[in-house]
């Protein structure tokens, strides 16, 4: 019998064969944080290490409340500006680079066959360049610092098979909300996911990372990518290190294989308050709401700019609604300027923030009232997630947002496509 | 023979409808709103702020009380805050019949005793768990009972790895057991 992805990548790190349900004990060979490394340092304190093991393995991104919205959050980024100095970790991006996991993969971070670990649930999304990478708690990470190691369980894996083309005015974020409805928020718990098929293959690099980012909203604890030319084009002059590509056995065994046909998904929204209460646009049009979310790590990425900014061109967002713009990266949001994106943006009646997580987590920069509603590009339309817990959150594409702040309420997008 | 025993007051987290709520995400079990506090003493005040009809949960609690959820139990976010505001207040163990991945591997590393029970939801529906009962759970066999109710159950058994984490006191105390022998 084969192996999946995971069994050869995980099996490769602990030396020795592995499947499905062993535990291993590993070594990364990175390992990500952001604004919750203040607390992580404090754990590491308390383990009694003076140096972390491995500095250079050490990526740590300020980009979940920048710049900070208070004395907190400033204190907590001044700890870990003085910690890096000290434990002289060079991977480390203050509050002008953007979103972690787009300034991971910009800086060539996000390798095929890497182990790649990180306090943040959305590290999945480096899976997109074939790595396996997952989300794990801040012990874990202060215990990597210290250690260099960590336990991990072999995870069974669910390979999604797709096929198709997709139709004008739909998008990936329309085919991972698709098999999120119909899988459940909870199908991939503990599992891997890997992404196949030739649909899958068709996919640019932007558009494998919002699978791959949104694959933890299935549970997942990977959501990989089988590497080709797009992957190695992009990380030409940007990989950190060599690398090599680990690939899935034909004959691997797989908890279950599903399969899709996206020439047939319409645009999808995921209504409140769980991303797998998913349905077509057309059955929630018309609902008026108020403020409007294009960026994040999901959608944040010059192709979601250039599909909102075609809704946008020559129009004005409508008087009740406000749009918020955030660019993942600053990289991000120097093409999107040099491209003329921002301009219809700001034209358009958009408030363009700076690269960062921003209101995505509720915790600054357009907070929700009680009473208000999001249309968001987010992965996340968790109750309160975005401020009031009497707030409401709508997850959709780019295209299908921008489309309903120049009307106002939801609207299907391939009208105007 | 070492003790393998957990034994508590149970809240059985259910909606007005009385049914057993599920995907209780991390926000609903600690809001972001608080994320910016690093001492987990004071993060117990906050557990299940955001969660409707829970929201005085930190107020009702007691040391040593066993927390009964959903499905699919802290979904969502890696934020250890979650697992720490349940540890702030000194409960004994959480039961869901599933668990979010990161929210069991937080759970685990951090020494809260944490049971997937496949069956949860129906024992709740036919109201042989509810608010106020006594249980006790032999982690090592997966045996339980509600004591009151002389209703016995089963839970999944704890792995090595997790006893040996939580006889340890959590994950840095396991690692030093790990190096000295």
């Amino acid at each position: 019998m084969g192996k999946t992805f995971s069994e050869k990548l995980l099996g490769a790190k602990a030396d020795r064969e592995v499947q499905a349900g062993d535990v291993v004990t590993v070594s990364p060979d990175f390992i990500l944080s952001h604004d919750n490394s203040a607390a992580i340092i404090k754990k590491f304190q308390q383990i009694g290490v003076k140096k972390v093991r491995v500095p250079h393995k050490i990526v740590i991104v300020l980009d979940h409340v920048v710049p900070a919205s208070s004395e907190k959050y400033a204190l907590n980024h001044k700890i870990i500006r003085e910690f890096v100095g000290e434990q002289k970790i060079n991977n480390f991006f203050d509050i002008s680079t953007g979103i972690c996991h787009q300034v991971f993969s910009e800086k060539g971070f996000a390798m095929p066959g890497k182990l790649i670990l990180g306090a943040d649930s959305h590290t999945t999304s480096y899976g997109a360049f074939g790595a396996f990478s997952a989300g794990i708690g801040r012990s874990e990470v202060a215990s990597l610092w210290a250690t260099d190691e960590i336990w991990l369980k072999v995870p069974e894996t669910l390979k999604i098979e797709m096929e198709g083309k997709l139709s004008n005015g739909v998008f990936a974020k329309d085919v991972i909300l698709k098999i999120i409805g119909d899988q459940g928020a909870d199908r991939a718990n503990y599992k891997a996911v890997e992404f196949a098929g030739k649909a899958a293959q068709e996919f640019s690099i932007a558009s494998r990372l919002v699978l791959s980012n949104m694959a933890a909203e299935m549970g997942a604890k990977n959501g990989y990518f089988p590497p080709d030319n797009k992957t190695t084009g992009y990380l030409k002059n940007r990989a950190q290190q060599p690398y090599e590509i680990v690939s899935s056995d034909s004959d691997a065994n797989y908890e279950s294989i599903l399969r899709y046909d996206v020439s047939s998904v319409v645009p999808q929204v995921a209504s409140p308050h769980t991303v797998d209460n998913v349905r077509p646009v057309a059955e929630v049009e018309g609902l008026k709401f108020h403020q409007a979310l294009i960026g994040t790590c999901t959608n944040g990425r010059l192709e979601d700019l250039e599909a909102a900014s075609r809704m946008l061109k020559g129009k004005k967002v409508d008087p009740s609604v406000r749009v918020l713009v955030i660019p993942a990266s600053r990289e991000v949001y120097l093409q999107a300027m040099r491209k003329g994106i921002m301009e219809v943006f700001s034209e358009a009646g958009c408030v363009i923030l700076n690269p960062g997580c921003g209101p995505c987590l509720g915790a600054h920069q357009g907070i929700l009232a009680p009473g208000e509603i999001a249309l968001s590009t987010a992965n996340r339309n968790f109750r309160g997630r975005m401020g009031s817990r009497d707030s409401e959150i709508y997850l959709a594409s780019p295209a299908t947002v921008a489309a309903s702040a120049v009307e106002g309420k939801i609207t299907d997008p391939r009208k105007y496509s | 023979m070492e003790k393998s025993m957990i034994s508590g007051r149970i809240w059985v987290l259910t909606n007005n409808r009385g049914e057993l709520i599920e995907d209780i995400d991390t926000d609903q079990i600690y809001h972001n709103a608080h994320l910016h506090i690093t001492e987990i003493s004071e993060m117990g005040q906050y557990a299940l702020g955001n969660l409707k009809g829970w929201e005085d949960f930190s107020q009702k609690a007691q040391p040593g009380d066993i927390l009964i959820g959903g499905r699919n139990f802290g979904a969502g976010s890696s934020r250890q805050q979650a697992v720490d505001c349940f540890l702030s207040l000194r409960l004994a163990a959480v039961i869901a019949p599933s668990f979010g991945a990161i929210y069991f591997r937080n759970a685990v590393n951090s020494a809260l005793p944490v049971f997937k029970c496949p069956d949860l939801k129906e024992y709740v529906e036919k109201g042989k768990m509810e608010s106020g009962d006594r249980i006790e759970v032999n982690y090592r066999t997966g045996e339980g009972t509600v004591v009151n109710k002389r209703f016995d159950f089963f839970v999944e058994p704890m792995s090595d790895v997790q006893e040996g984490i939580l006889r340890a006191g959590g994950l840095f105390n396991y690692e030093k057991t790990l190096n000295t022998t």
